[in-house]
């Protein structure tokens, strides 16, 4: 009986070291060793210097201003964060400070009336400085060395010419350059001498915006509303390229997103402003009369209205010069000005115009051997409607999570899924292991 | 046109645009990814194998039928500790994510009663055949789809078992469920900080069923086990669904209730057990379980709204397969050791894998003893360690897109008192 009780003892203890040596060999919580990363190694593109060209996106404008906040959610810097781990170097951006970190302004949601969304502008914690000569904002200087060099309202036509930097031009720019440069620097020659050895290119989408926001009505007297023509794209995009690849450094360039899939174009419908028109007059009128090249006609569903059409303005009397009738907009010898609307005709034009000079960006991103984030692509795709990670994405204002409130601009989600959409691009045309990035750490529109 | 005119228009233009999040289905699920059978502790330290071999209380789980063969009667208290591990690599993503360290302690109370030798003998079993506790957080890539969840199953079986001839028996069980649920996901609303909105949902529901089993041995205790146990359909009633959404989003996500039903799968066990000398037994338990009744995930909301409806979220399990394979080895009187191994395949289809049972294909490896410290007192201990292996899914519902991994650690204890 003993001895048996000693020999068990014995099995016991040596059982319970067993058991010991089971924990402690796998309490550990479960790893991935190597997680499909790209095995081909170290790549070959030099990530240290990364700059990004570009406009209102590249400076992460949104909700229609651009303040610390969306600056910080930009594309380029989420994706300068996500370089670090293959080589990537320091990021500096442009940021207002702090006690300035409302910057230009913004809107933000105030509430819901009646289930409409009521939006409030911002105008605490400004970095405005002044007023130039022609009544508009400037903004606390930022001159020392930057690489987001995201400027808003940058045009690819507008980048060649000197003194858009100036009080007279784009404040934005006008920002970033000392005073002895404003008269003289071009976005052309500020962009191409940084020192760069990686850059993003996304320029172009004012080029065809500006005219598309007007209704692609052309305002003599504002050059931020002309389309600028193809061939001249084709000429000034070859030579920005050529300037920035200059000693086979790499990049990545984006296509232009067509207008059809914003908020700004897809929120305000003809079949909407119809309805109104009928409950606000009892059915008295119900159609919606625009003028077009072709003359003047009824709305269709294929006529696209901004988020911002002034819908005050239905029915007044004497609007743009028109002294016959009241009823503006809601009877034919009253129609609404060309501006107001982007009729089918001009949308066939833009989304032509816009496919043209996609064309011209794919073309010369093949030939410099560039990455190509398609936004032109991608975008169809979101209009459609797309779950990622749980979370409901489209081309709805407010609810599609993508844009932020003036219905052109990114959410800081849509940021992070703009910078996964050039991280693939990046890494699908240079075989590298930048890592993705986590969309649900990024907010969408932010509700009271 | 006045200014009321101006209103009215603005109104009807832009009126029914907002809101169109639909709550996607919260995915309740006693499924195979929370279900770690240590009902038993003798069976834990093989595996899971053993029906046909051990014949004690803990048959009133594994097999009915073997009740009637104990001699005398028993009563025996057991508890583990499941320590659930899972990982989450997004795809593309550097960051590796894992779940909270946590202890879900199963429990089981088996005692039987009968005259000594008899042809029949009675018994009652209270146990959790399937539970867990998950907690993913709110900072991980698929905080949409769920940030934690608890589950717990409590089963109430009453058992009869009768020999009908010394060497065959049989015996049945009813089974009264008790399911309690407390699950918790991020919505993407947001808050002025730029925090995302969040769901929670709790409730507890009431489901039967029935467990089945024979049992044969020879001479040469060679023993054959086969039972059956039916599903339980748990109905959830009036749960409780609170949601923290900004103030202006409120009236969209009433506090309401919710109906929802969780079937529990049948399973259908044989077990064989046979001595390979007079101290060593082997148990092998193959068990065939009707995961294809986990179809679809069906919530009823009290209150709906435009973004609060109904949900209908497929599913689509398939059937699953279990082996289990075990060693006994009688030390002498007083000690014996076990140990086993397994394999299970895994009913969720890849599309279907979800946060709250990452499943997969799964194996496991464990170990036990039973100590015999008198003619009364039995204590049985096990470990078992499971490896649920790395999968690579794109979720049909949520579009989350990764790579998850599970490790589970459960060691258990169980004292019996033996009369």
């Amino acid at each position: 009986m003993v001895t048996i009780m000693k020999k068990s003892n014995t099995e016991i203890s040596f059982f319970l070291s067993l058991f010991v040596s089971i924990l402690s060999v796998s309490s550990c919580a479960p790893d991935f060793d190597d997680f499909d990363q790209n095995s081909s190694g170290q790549s070959q593109v030099d990530f240290s210097k990364y700059i990004a060209v570009g406009n209102s996106l590249t400076a992460g404008f949104a909700d229609g201003g651009l303040y610390l906040e969306g600056q910080q959610a930009a594309f380029p810097n989420i994706i300068a964060a996500q370089l670090k781990s293959v080589g990537g170097g320091e990021f500096m951006s442009p940021f207002f400070a702090e006690e300035q970190s409302n910057g230009s302004g913004y809107i933000r949601l105030k509430g819901f009336v009646n289930d409409l969304p009521v939006t409030e502008n911002v105008t605490d914690k400004l970095a405005i400085r002044g007023m130039s000569p022609t009544q508009r904002p400037l903004y606390t200087k930022y001159t020392n060395e930057i690489q987001n060099l995201g400027v808003p309202g940058m045009r690819l036509d507008m980048a060649f010419v000197a003194g858009v930097g100036s009080v007279y031009g784009n404040s934005y720019f006008e920002r970033l350059l000392t005073d002895d440069k404003t008269e003289t620097e071009t976005y052309f020659n500020f962009a191409t001498t940084k020192g760069h050895t990686f850059f993003s290119f996304w320029l172009g989408n004012n080029d065809v915006l500006g005219y598309a926001t007007n209704g692609a009505y052309h305002d003599p007297n504002d050059p931020t509303t002309a389309l600028t023509e193809a061939g001249l794209f084709a000429n000034l995009y070859t030579n920005f390229i050529e300037a920035l690849t200059a000693g086979e450094r790499k990049g990545v360039v984006a296509t232009i997103p067509d207008v059809t899939v914003v908020p700004y174009f897809n929120t305000v419908t003809t079949a909407r402003l119809e309805a109104g028109v009928s409950a606000a007059t009892q059915g008295q009128f119900s159609k919606i009369y625009i003028t077009t090249s072709n003359g003047v006609r009824m709305a269709t569903d294929e006529d696209l209205f901004p988020l911002t059409f002034p819908a005050d303005t239905l029915g007044k009397a004497v609007i743009f010069g028109n002294p016959a009738t009241a009823g503006y907009g809601l009877i034919e010898q009253n129609p609404l000005h060309d501006k107001f609307v982007l009729d089918r005709d001009e949308v066939m034009e833009i989304t032509t115009h816009i496919e043209t000079l996609n064309n011209t960006i794919k073309s010369v991103a093949e030939n410099k051997e560039l990455a190509l984030a398609d936004a032109h692509d991608y975008l169809h795709l979101v209009k459609n409607g797309l779950t990622l990670s749980g979370i409901d994405i489209s081309a709805s204002y407010i609810t599609g999570n993508v844009f932020s409130l003036d219905g052109i601009h990114l959410t800081p989600m849509g940021n992070a899924i703009m910078a996964n959409l050039f991280i693939d691009a990046i890494n699908l045309k240079y075989s590298t292991n930048i890592p993705r990035v986590d969309i649900t750490k990024y907010r969408a529109v932010i509700l009271p | 046109m006045s200014a009321l005119y101006i209103q009215a228009l603005t109104n009807n233009a832009m009126k029914r645009i907002l809101f169109s999040i639909l709550l996607a289905g919260p995915s309740l699920l006693f499924g195979q990814g929370s279900q770690v059978n240590t009902q038993g502790i003798k069976a834990l330290g093989m595996s899971g194998a053993g029906s046909a071999l051990f014949v004690d209380e803990s048959s009133i789980f594994y097999n009915p039928g073997a009740l009637s063969k104990m001699e005398g009667n028993a009563v025996s208290v057991g508890g583990s500790a499941v320590m659930y591990r899972s990982a989450f690599r997004e795809t593309g993503s550097a960051d590796t994510y894992h779940t909270k360290f946590q202890i879900s302690p199963p429990f089981s109370l088996f005692t039987t009663f009968g005259p000594k030798e008899s042809w029949w003998k009675a018994g009652l079993g209270v146990y959790t055949p399937f539970g867990g506790a998950v907690d993913w957080g709110t900072e991980w890539p698929g905080r949409y789809e769920l940030n934690s969840l608890q589950l717990r199953a409590i089963y109430i079986q009453p058992t009869l078992s009768f020999k009908l001839t010394d060497q065959f028996s049989v015996g049945g069980g009813f089974v009264y469920n008790i399911g309690l649920v407390d699950l918790s996901r991020s919505l993407p609303v947001f808050f002025a900080d730029g925090s995302p909105g969040q769901a929670q949902l709790s409730g507890t529901g009431t489901g039967m069923g029935f467990n089945l089993g024979a049992h044969y041995h020879l001479d040469n205790e060679v023993a054959i086990s086969l039972s059956y146990r039916s599903k339980v359909v748990t109905k959830l009633k009036d749960g409780d669904a609170k949601f923290t959404v900004p103030t202006s989003v409120a009236a969209s996500f009433p506090n309401t209730t919710f109906d929802a039903e969780l079937p529990l799968p049948a399973s259908f066990n044989l077990g064989i057990s046979f001595p390979l000398s007079p101290k060593v037994d082997i148990a092998v338990d193959g068990t065939f379980i009707g995961y294809d009744v986990y179809k679809s995930l069906d919530f009823d909301y009290k209150d709906n709204t435009p973004v609060l409806q109904d949900t209908h979220q497929p599913k689509k399990y398939e059937n699953a397969f279990s082996g289990k394979i075990g060693i006994n080895y009688k030390t002498g009187d007083h000690l014996a050791l076990r140990a086993g191994g397994g394999y299970v395949y895994t009913p969720v289809n890849g599309p279907y894998v979800s946060p709250e049972t990452p499943d997969n294909n799964r194996i496991m490896g464990s170990a036990g003893f039973t100590y015999n410290i008198s003619d009364k007192w039995d204590i049985t201990g096990a470990y078992v360690f499971q490896r649920i292996q790395a999968r690579t899914v794109t979720s049909a519902t949520s579009g989350l897109r990764g790579a998850y991994k599970t490790n589970i650690h459960a060691p258990g204890l169980s004292l019996t008192y033996k009369w």
